[in-house]
């Protein structure tokens, strides 16, 4: 299965954010997606999304044939939580699972997924008005993969965890992959070097895949660099 | 301390300019013809320039003119008194008021915010640098409207030039109070936020003002005279202890929270409103729901909310039930009210579409729906999904028109009720239509809201208010139910009219919010 983008462009006004974007991402890989502040990321993942109206190009599925995105087939987790803050966490699965029911394959208890999510026993039943900034997080994550839906879009999303909760979530990412198109947003280039499967800048309003070849750790950082600061 | 002024002027011109453009901006068909780089322009900002000048001119005169318009002169006639007197005493104690309620220093605005906790500028010089051009603007504003209505009451010419001076030494001295109660207490008064003593005070201070004329006393010039030499010698102190207090910035770190600038803010957009809107999320871990998927999610929405969701609705309901109970009583016992009362309520049914708009409690419901629920909601794909959309528009539907229908009920009984104790009608089919125009009335409302929210979800991530278009329908509404008022209109006809208006409208605009609704509810961005 693949993702594939055709021509897509994005313009606010007369600026051009997103100029020709063209690429095919894989499944079973993680794909790091690196850019400078203002670049577009948010914007592409709000096109892919659709939050946002394209100016132009298509982008699909194939899986042996070429068909439509639809809205189970997207997990989208952004940079900032946001989960409903009347509800407690498990209500919020229980609500998620349950419309979600059709899609879901071997459907567990909510404490599983909990215990899988690593939220404590005695902050399931608060509401999560009162959860942290990571706790939150945790939550969004859960939902969003819980459906298994085969695009995951994830802007930034270990900023806001502790180290160990960070490293775990990572592993998670690991082992979930090979079901998915993973596609890691970040600023921070170590971070995508040991996550991530492959490397994909957007600059200029074009993506473009930066090959390791035979570099070294630090000339492949550099190289990427070079290709960012590129005008 | 005149650099800071200017600079801080400059920037309240900055920003009001801004918004002038960000309003034109806003406008449906034009914001797609304007540039992105329009806040450059330079024509444009010297028409921002003009608007802003002639907003700080309508601050200068317009607001004077029209406080003493509406408050004083359209009172005297009331009183049958000497004018001069009524004029001078309703003066007195509305400016002791004002003194209180509008000190200018103490009225924690965006400007102070931004220029004083965001641009950090010295907080003595542009407190001080300010407030005396706002009181020089208060004085300048005041006096041409004193001269002109002083005269026309007349007033003594010397009286109407002193009287400015007055209003500013009294905002003085009171300023100063409160600066000398800081230094003692470390506690800031907050003009928006005053403690129940001082609404007594206030309220027996209108009393005073309305009420002794009433009962034919007035406060005569002497009796001004002396208040006023004694505000100008309190007023001259005052100048000491506000020129030389050196703590602003400790003032307005208490007065210039978040909070207090944004709750002024009637704008339903800020994260600030968001976060006072969670707090109102009530939790019973014994409540918990049988139902499942939205039915479920609808359901805990309701209970969790049920203070914003009812609470307004039941204080509408005693006060219907209070209103048509002394109504009865009242009619049982004058029957030419009783006549009069009757005529009306087959003619003057066209004025309920207002009163039920403005009790409908859509606006309200719909806000916290989208800052509590769907703010996070819409950003899950899965939510989008048509299905789960519609599932919840229906529970929502429900629940609002069955919130609104509370008080809906009580008008449509009592309006029916009160037509047959005023002597009934020939045609008894006025009752039924009366009673489920009310109810048409209520439910139209409820869709309205509702669909509208749906389909031009105004509210973007960070729960600022986006769309130019949703203020134009709330406007338009607006309008149209106040065009209503004062219409005489057969109540047979019209509230037939509105039955089936009613039913059309809520047909058409469900088909449309089915159709269309998973494309138009998402976040704005």
């Amino acid at each position: 299965m693949k993702l594939v983008i055709k021509h897509l462009k994005k313009n606010f006004a007369k600026k051009e954010v997103l100029k020709d974007i063209n690429f095919e991402f894989e499944k079973g890989k993680i794909y790091g997606l690196l850019g400078r502040n203002g670049a577009g990321k948010t914007t592409l993942f709000n096109c892919l999304n659709e939050d946002l109206e394209l100016d132009g190009g298509e982008f699909y599925i194939n899986d042996k044939t070429d068909r439509k995105i639809e809205p189970e087939d997207i997990g989208y987790v952004l940079s900032t939580p946001n989960v409903p803050e009347f509800l407690t966490g498990r209500e919020f699965l229980k609500f998620f699972i349950e419309i979600n029911k059709k899609r879901i394959k071997d459907e567990k208890e909510i404490d599983e997924y909990f215990d899988f999510i690593q939220i404590e026993k005695e902050d399931r039943d608060k509401l999560m008005k009162d959860y942290s900034h990571g706790m939150k997080n945790k939550m969004q994550m859960l939902v969003n993969i819980i459906a298994s839906p085969n695009i995951l879009l994830l802007d930034e999303p270990l900023t806001s965890l502790d180290v160990v909760a960070s490293e775990e979530m990572k592993q998670m990412f690991k082992n979930i992959k090979k079901d998915h198109i993973i596609i890691f947003s970040t600023h921070i280039m170590e971070l995508a070097l040991d996550l991530c499967d492959e490397i994909v800048i957007l600059n200029k309003g074009i993506l473009k895949k930066i090959t390791k070849d035979n570099l070294d750790t630090e000339s492949f950082k550099d190289k990427i660099i070079e290709d960012l600061k590129e005008e | 301390m005149l650099n800071a002024f200017i600079t801080s002027f400059k920037l309240k011109n900055t920003y009001r300019v801004n918004s002038v453009i960000y309003s034109i901006k806003q406008l449906p068909l034009i914001k797609k013809i304007l540039p992105e780089s329009l806040y450059k322009n330079k024509v444009l900002k010297i028409i921002g320039n003009i608007v802003s000048i002639i907003i700080e001119l309508c601050t200068i005169f317009l607001g004077k003119f029209l406080y003493i318009f509406f408050c004083i002169i359209s009172m005297l006639p009331v009183f049958k008194l000497n004018n001069a007197n009524v004029f001078i005493h309703l003066f007195l104690f509305l400016t002791i008021i004002g003194g209180i309620m509008n000190t200018y220093m103490f009225n924690p605005t965006k400007d102070k915010y931004y220029a004083m906790m965001i641009m950090r500028m010295d907080a003595k010089n542009y407190t001080l640098s300010n407030y005396i051009y706002a009181m020089i603007k208060t004085f300048i504003g005041f006096m041409p409207f004193t001269i002109i209505f002083g005269l026309i009451s007349k007033v003594p010419l010397w009286l109407c030039i002193i009287i400015p001076i007055f209003v500013v030494t009294v905002k003085m001295t009171f300023s100063a109070y409160i600066l000398i109660d800081f230094q003692k207490t470390k506690i800031i008064k907050n003009e928006n936020l005053l403690d129940k003593l001082t609404w007594v005070i206030i309220g027996i201070l209108l009393l005073c003002a309305y009420g002794l004329p009433y009962i034919g006393i007035t406060i005569n010039q002497i009796i001004f005279t002396i208040c006023f030499i004694v505000s100008l010698i309190t007023g001259i102190l005052s100048i000491k202890v506000i020129s030389s207090f050196d703590k602003y910035k400790q003032v307005y770190k208490q007065l210039l929270t978040s909070e207090n600038v944004y709750s002024v803010e009637n704008a339903q957009s800020t994260q600030k409103v968001k976060e006072n809107v969670s707090k109102q999320i009530e939790f019973d871990k014994s409540f918990t729901s049988n139902k499942h998927g939205f039915a479920y999610f609808h359901e805990l929405f309701v209970k969790r909310h049920s203070k914003i969701l009812t609470k307004a609705v039941k204080k509408q309901s005693f006060i219907i039930i209070g209103i048509f109970a002394v109504l009865s009583i009242i009619i049982l016992k004058n029957k030419e009210l009783a006549k009069i009362i009757n005529a009306s309520l087959l003619i003057y049914l066209p004025y309920f579409v207002f009163v039920m708009y403005i009790l409908n409690r859509g606006t309200t419901v719909t806000q916290a729906m989208f800052m509590n629920c769907d703010h996070s909601m819409l950003t899950y794909r899965i939510y989008r999904t048509p299905k789960v959309i519609l599932g919840v528009f229906k529970e929502r539907l429900k629940t609002l028109i069955l919130i609104n229908l509370v008080p809906a009920l009580l008008i449509g009984i009592g309006l029916s009720f009160l037509l047959y104790i005023t002597g009934g009608t020939d045609n008894n089919l006025n009752y039924i239509i009366l009673f489920i125009s009310i109810i048409a009335m209520s439910i139209f409302f409820s869709v309205h809201y509702l669909v509208m929210y749906y389909l031009l979800q105004p509210y973007n991530a960070n729960t600022e208010m986006k769309s130019s278009t949703y203020s134009i329908v709330q406007g338009i509404t607006y309008f149209v139910c106040y065009f209503f008022i004062g219409k005489q209109l057969s109540t047979f006809y019209f509230g037939l009219a509105t039955i089936i208006f009613s039913i059309l409208y809520c047909f058409i605009s469900l088909i449309i919010v089915y159709k269309k609704a998973p494309k138009t509810f998402k976040l704005r961005i």
